[in-house]
């Protein structure tokens, strides 16, 4: 039989020996190698929701270039969005360093000790590009701790064409003209208006909803002492506005825990309108996931008594104080703000760029019609009333809004009961 | 005779301490696993754990988060709320647990399919478990919306999870369907150690089958039943995953039980102090019923 390999015995064991060696060898050589170039870590949500290039599908080419021209690595660490609040927290109190750069979403103030004030030394040219009214949320103690790197307004999401057969050709401009909408598109097994109130808490929960409506009533979560402000016609004109929708709502928000769920109602064809971050511009006009695709449309939230408002999304990149290189960690946060990888986060994962010429550049623009809309929210207030204790805030107001949205409450005295929780949480703030 | 006396004793000593030995890296790992935790935390009951320095800040404040949990509201409801869970949740367990191991223990029940098929539900991983029972409840694209419509039970949708004490119900159906499988073997195994003779015996007496279960069955499983009450209360205080899935705590609180509030309280408020005092009271119920049951196991003679 012919041997595959024209090889003797002992050129065979040459062979082996010399391979064993090179074996021994590539972890010394692979060691220096590492010692040579830098490392870094970065904790953030896992697509679909707003996540870097390499760990999302864009500028995955620029992403290797950069970490090549800057002879580093950088590692991702992905959870599901739910689940980075408690991750970082136990991470955090653990003290250990784990990762360099954090995403953060509305909780800069809470965790604003844990991290390094950079905004300073970002690139003139960057900042002058951002609004300066990114930069609020991310502010606390007057040290500004992070940099938004998506537009993340909730803004109104309507289906053109159930709102036509209900006879409306444009959205609704003002809560008098929500409300007829969302009635008059109430029919055949269909709802005017779903959202997610089954959460009370957070940035997208019950609470943060209310408090669009409070402020297009002209109010206000706190007073310039901290104290609540909000147990007054203006609080509770906007919860009314909310109960109000509801004979016209999808009877599951209340129990929706998450903005895909009510998303879904949406893309399903089965809700006229609902307000939702921009991000659900791309699922609903995606062929395979959406019936909706080509009905859907953007417009400002409708106006009440004070215009319009909303709140912000506030996805930020943070770097943390255990960060070994914060300069490099600078560097690619600038990388991810940069502007072709802003412009491909845009067009490829349908999340806005922040950077305002971004915003405006016309490729943007037609790939996202909705940029526009959420351009001229930013024009209005969104303030999101983001500090240290926020999860607790939100969960006492939106609880009570949960019993007042169930019909268990009202207006007023769910008002007047979250005023009381609000107070004594804001007492022991320190 | 002394001497062999004293040289027995030392022979029965030898083997007492080399188990003592061979069991110490055993009580060392138990010790890390599980001392060391429940220490920690009864340590951390004491603080006001915070990160607010930028540090996990140990402020010792003795017993006051323990009388703080006597005036918080939250914790009143959570009580309430943990109290009906876990009360419908064991009776329900053991009603259905033992109607399906008195179903399987006769002889048409006897083939061992109906055994793999009950054990479903039990083998299901908890978040999967709760996954599926979200769709099922949806209250648009629900299966139980869609059986009862067709069945013409209901007109329209229900919300099933819309309603504070109405989605409490919701979670313990499918506590009880996911916890009964594992109760009905328990009881099961108990049954078929009851000797066939005493049935035989009381059917020549002329006891129906009611009696027989009522004087025979019954008394033959009491320490069975108070296993699995037992056993059954402490995993009903563990609920979590299906809460958490389903409805985190919602609406208005009506699921909030004692364990999803100490969740909530610690890694959501980040108050590590007044979260570990809620678990404690969690531990301490579960470690009383452990102790309980523990008793229960001992033989007879021997409690």
């Amino acid at each position: 039989m012919k041997p595959l390999l024209p090889l003797s015995r002992r050129e065979l064991l040459k062979t082996a020996a010399a391979s064993s060696l090179a074996g021994l060898a590539w972890p010394v050589s692979s060691q220096q190698a590492m010692a040579q170039s830098k490392t870094l870590s970065v904790f953030a949500p896992r697509p679909p929701d707003p996540a870097p290039p390499g760990a999302a599908k864009f500028s995955e080419a620029a992403f290797a270039e950069w970490q090549k021209a800057n002879d580093s690595s950088v590692s991702y660490d992905l959870v599901p969005w739910p689940e980075l609040h408690d991750k970082m927290a136990t991470t955090f109190a653990s003290g250990e360093h784990v990762w360099d750069v954090v995403y953060m979403s509305g909780w800069v103030p809470e965790f604003a000790k844990f991290l390094t004030p950079f905004s300073a030394k970002l690139s003139k040219e960057l900042v002058d590009d951002l609004p300066k009214s990114s930069f609020a949320t991310v502010t606390w103690g007057g040290e500004t701790s992070g940099v938004v790197f998506t537009l993340s307004l909730l803004t109104l999401f309507h289906n053109t064409e159930l709102l036509q057969k209900a006879g409306f050709k444009e959205a609704p401009k003002t809560w008098d003209e929500l409300k007829a909408a969302a009635k008059e598109t109430t029919r055949d097994g269909q709802f005017g208006w779903v959202l997610n109130y089954g959460e009370p808490a957070g940035i997208g929960g019950t609470a943060s909803y209310w408090m669009c409506f409070l402020q297009q009533a002209g109010g206000k979560l706190y007073n310039d002492d901290a104290t609540p402000a909000f147990n007054n016609d203006a609080g509770r004109a906007a919860l009314q506005m909310m109960i109000d929708l509801m004979p016209y709502t999808d009877p599951g928000s209340i129990s929706y825990v998450g903005i895909n769920d009510a998303t879904n109602v949406m893309t399903a064809g089965k809700a006229a309108m609902m307000m939702n971050w921009p991000f659900m511009w791309k699922p609903a006009n995606d062929p395979a996931a959406s019936k909706i695709v080509g009905k859907l449309a953007g417009a400002l939230l409708p106006a009440g008594p004070a215009g319009t408002a909303s709140i912000d999304g506030t996805d930020a990149w943070t770097i943390t104080k255990t960060s070994k290189d914060p300069d490099l960690a600078i560097k690619l946060i600038e990388f991810y703000l940069d502007k072709e990888v802003q412009k491909r986060q845009a067009i490829d994962t349908g999340w806005l760029p922040i950077r305002l010429s971004i915003l405006s550049d016309p490729e943007v623009q037609s790939a996202l019609p909705n940029a526009a809309v959420v351009l001229e929210q930013a024009k209005h207030p969104y303030d999101s009333y983001v500090t240290p204790d926020y999860n607790e805030v939100t969960v006492a107001i939106g609880t009570e809004i949960n019993k007042a949205l169930a019909g268990k409450s009202n207006a007023k005295d769910a008002l007047a009961e979250a005023e009381s929780l609000v107070s004594a949480i804001v007492k022991k703030r320190s | 005779m002394l001497a062999a006396a004293h040289a027995g004793r030392r022979s029965i000593l030898q083997p007492q301490r080399a188990a003592q030995l061979f069991l110490l890296p055993s009580i060392v790992v138990l010790l890390l696993l599980l001392a060391i935790p429940v220490l920690y935390s009864i340590w951390l009951s004491l603080t006001d754990a915070n990160l607010s320095a930028g540090r996990l800040d140990t402020p010792f404040v003795g017993l006051e988060n323990y009388s703080n949990l006597l005036q918080d509201k939250a914790v009143h409801n959570a009580l309430l709320n943990t109290l009906y869970f876990t009360v419908v949740e064991v009776g329900g367990v053991l009603l259905l647990g033992l109607s399906t191991a008195l179903l399987l223990n006769h002889p048409l029940g006897r083939w061992s399919g109906f055994r793999v098929l009950l054990l479903l539900p039990w083998a299901i991983a908890p978040v999967a478990n709760a996954v599926l029972w979200k769709w099922i409840y949806h209250a648009n694209y629900g299966v139980l919306n869609a059986i009862l419509k067709s069945l013409g039970v209901i007109d329209s949708n229900v919300t099933w999870l819309g309603e504070p004490f109405r989605a409490l119900n919701m979670l313990l159906i499918v506590d009880i369907w996911k916890s009964t499988p594992f109760i009905a073997i328990l009881l099961l195994a108990a049954l078929q150690n009851i000797p066939r003779s005493l049935y035989r015996a009381a059917r020549m007496d002329g006891a129906s089958a009611w009696q027989s279960f009522r004087y025979i069955t019954l008394p033959s499983l009491k320490i069975p039943l108070a296993i699995a009450a037992i056993l059954q209360t402490i995993w009903s205080l563990r609920t979590f995953d299906l809460i958490f899935v389903l409805t985190k705590g919602g609406p208005a609180d009506g699921t909030v039980v004692m364990n999803f509030l100490a969740y909530r309280v610690t890694f959501n408020f980040l108050k590590f102090g007044y979260g570990a005092s809620i678990a404690n009271l969690i531990f301490l119920t579960s470690l009383l019923l452990a102790i309980a049951y523990m008793r229960l196991l001992k033989p007879v003679g021997r409690r």
